[in-house]
């Protein structure tokens, strides 16, 4: 089995993870997220910087978890994209240091896909065809996944906000601070989730011809906007439950579809909110009920990690891949088709 | 034997050089000011394939525009920590300087936004810290400017520097990151009626004789509170800054942006200025406009930094001699 060191900067997590084949090993993560509170969003530039500040010790911690030193590794594998471009390219460069240094193969991962690869750490499961909901701060889509290291296709994607980024905001509008996805979801377990009926976006039969499996959630965002400004004296928990199954709601749905259409009766769910709890319930619930085998990583693997590109690029090597280029550099909008680089 | 690897990715340009006891093994640079994370891992592997026993990384620390520069330190680092081998810091601008034989002389590289990153030097030592500043500010210092194009941040000079010198552990970066954290203390909500009195009297502190009267704020109040919205700051009980915008007919107006005198730079206008833009975007604006003051360029950099571009001018529009700037930011 091999040995496989995976590094995860695209966004404002410094993450480094260590697996043997499938099994993991370490998975250390400095986040900056507290430097980001005080902005109200991820800033590019103090996530750049944080990266670079972090990145030595980070690697020197999951080694130590790992009890490997750098000798032991058989490869390297790095998110090349999608993501923020100074982010990623502190990630790559570290990654093409060491694997230069080490002598050892590097395999570019798409970000994307790792959040996926990652439900396949520490468990036999076979790997078979799979409908894959991956949902965010940065992602909201629906994935066709016939092989996870050659073959993912698009179904349906967001065509605003990111689900995420839709929590981030809502939030923000009802003063609650940052990140949105954690603190909606604890306030929604006191609320009710019927009191207000938000809108479902691209339900209606007229949009699902073109939009079938695409996301949107601004006329979400601005009907919670519209409401709050119109009833001053709102329960913040109604309104955080209210919306919060408004967007569960949809995310389900169009994945279960997507399942039924496809003949595929796998669902994965992954990507930060996959932590949410409601989402987390009402997925188990939906999936029993229409006969689909639901999986989810544990929360502590949702959120972006290091784990993950170590097990994408474990992947790739099983299933004989090509290691990338040395140069490969990164690529801030690179689309799922491409898997590793 | 000494081999030093040496590394700068501090301007468009990428530079490898490998120096063995002196001698120069490798030397290559290329010039591509989107390209160090594509070509630096490639050079390096030129110059591992001449000899790739390694004992010392020396890297350029800046300045520089970032994403290139941490592209060089992130490399450097993680080499020298899977070689189990030192790394060594250098000023970017000292081994530019180090070419240069003059007696008296500044340094400079381009760090965007029309402003120059640079140093002074004097029979070849650095008596500046490095810096940054507008081009035209530093031409007045009189000196002889030397910039990139013509020198660059030699490698080799580097690897000298490196061995001899006292290693720069911190990327010099010089700017903060293009980032305003919340003003602490500062509280943000809506302006109301109460809030009136001190307005006017920020206005006239202000504005002197274009400012707004107390009627004129009453009128731009009496307005359908679904079509505008004002917002207020107050720091310890205090008004200190107020902004409204008006929406009608697919676009916004920004009516005023206004902070204290001894509150302003702290980011509470640009936070003022967020929230206008996120209000204009939930009422589905297509567009924000605004007018300002010509000359006013203390708030124009925060208006052009979100987007805003200057459309047109018009004379005379705060009284006589006095023009407005009026912008505009399209929202999607
Ligand atoms: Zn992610």
């Amino acid at each position: 089995m091999a040995l496989v060191l995976g590094i995860e900067t695209s966004c404002d997590e410094t993450a480094v993870g260590i697996v043997d084949g499938r099994k993991l090993l370490a998975n250390v993560i400095s986040s900056s997220v507290e430097e980001h509170a005080r902005f109200g969003g991820v800033v590019p530039e103090v996530a750049s910087r944080a990266h670079l500040e972090a990145m030595q010790q980070v690697i020197k911690q999951a080694l130590k978890d790992a009890s490997v030193t750098l000798k032991d590794i058989d490869a390297i594998a790095v998110t090349a994209g999608p993501g923020l471009i100074g982010a990623l390219l502190v990630g790559v460069s570290s990654a093409s240091g060491l694997a230069l240094a080490l002598d050892k193969p590097l395999y570019g991962v798409n970000h994307l896909s790792a959040h996926i690869a990652v439900d396949q750490l520490d468990n036999d499961k076979k790997i078979t065809p799979t409908i894959a909901l991956l949902v965010s701060g940065g992602h909201s889509s629906i994935l066709k996944v016939k092989n996870l290291a050659t073959d993912v296709e698009v179904m349906g994607a967001t065509i605003d906000d990111a689900a995420g980024e839709a929590f981030d905001k809502i939030a923000r509008i009802m003063g609650l601070g940052f990140p949105g996805g954690p603190i909606i979801d604890k306030q929604s377990k006191d609320g009710d989730l019927n009191h207000v009926n938000f809108p479902r976006g691209l339900t209606s039969a007229a949009d699902l011809d073109k939009h079938q499996y695409n996301f949107s959630f601004s006329g979400l965002k601005t009907a919670v906007a519209r409401y709050i400004e119109k009833t001053p004296n709102y329960k913040k928990a109604d309104v955080a439950a209210s919306f919060q199954e408004a967007v569960v709601d949809v995310l389900l749905s169009k994945s279960l579809a997507a399942c039924k259409e496809s003949g595929i009766d796998n669902l994965v769910i992954a990507g930060g909110v996959a932590a949410n709890s409601r989402l987390r319930e009402l997925a188990k619930q939906r999936c029993e009920m229409s006969k689909i085998k639901l999986s989810i990583p544990p929360i502590a693997l949702c959120s972006d990690n290091g784990a993950m590109v170590a097990a994408l690029g474990s992947l790739a090597i099983t299933q004989g891949v090509k290691p990338s280029q040395m140069g490969i550099g990164a690529d801030s909008a690179a689309s799922i088709a491409q898997v590793i680089w | 034997m000494k081999t030093v690897l040496a590394i700068d990715t501090s301007t468009a340009q990428t530079s490898v050089a490998l120096i063995q006891d002196g001698e120069v093994l490798f030397n290559k640079s290329h010039n591509d000011p989107l390209a160090h994370g594509e070509v630096l891992p490639k050079l390096v592997s030129q110059a591992l394939a001449v000899n790739n026993k390694v004992d010392l990384v020396a890297v350029g620390m800046g300045p520089g525009p970032f994403t290139g520069l941490r592209v060089g330190i992130a490399f450097a680092q993680s080499y020298a920590l899977a070689t189990q081998i030192d790394w060594v810091g250098v000023c970017s601008l000292d081994a530019m300087a180090a070419g240069i034989n003059q007696s008296e002389f500044i340094v400079s590289t381009d760090a965007r936004r029309k402003e120059r990153f640079w140093a002074r030097y004097k029979e070849g030592v650095r008596i500046t810290d490095p810096a940054v500043s507008k081009a035209s500010e530093l031409e007045k210092l009189g000196l002889p400017i030397l910039t990139e194009g013509d020198y660059f941040p030699d490698p080799v000079a580097l690897a000298k520097i490196a061995l001899t010198s006292k290693s720069v552990e911190q990327p010099i970066y010089i700017r903060k990151p293009d980032a305003y954290p919340l003003p602490i203390g500062v509280k943000f909500r809506p302006m109301s009626a109460l809030d009136l009195v001190s307005a006017t009297a920020i206005e006239k502190q202000v504005y002197g004789k274009t400012a707004w009267s107390a009627d004129q704020f009453k009128s731009e109040f009496a307005k359908s509170p679904k079509s505008a919205r004002y917002l207020a700051a107050e720091f310890e009980g205090q008004l200190i800054a107020y902004a409204g915008i008006f929406y009608v007919a697919d676009v916004a107006d920004i009516h005023t942006l206004t902070v204290v005198a001894d509150h302003r730079r702290k980011g509470i206008g640009r936070e003022l200025l967020k929230r206008l833009i996120d209000w204009a975007r939930v009422k589905k604006a297509q567009a924000i406009m605004l007018e300002m003051r010509l000359g006013n360029d203390a708030a124009r950099p925060l208006y052009e930094s979100f987007g805003f571009i200057e459309i047109s001018k018009r004379e005379n529009y705060y009284g006589p001699g006095l023009t407005a700037v009026v912008m505009r930011k399209e929202l999607r």
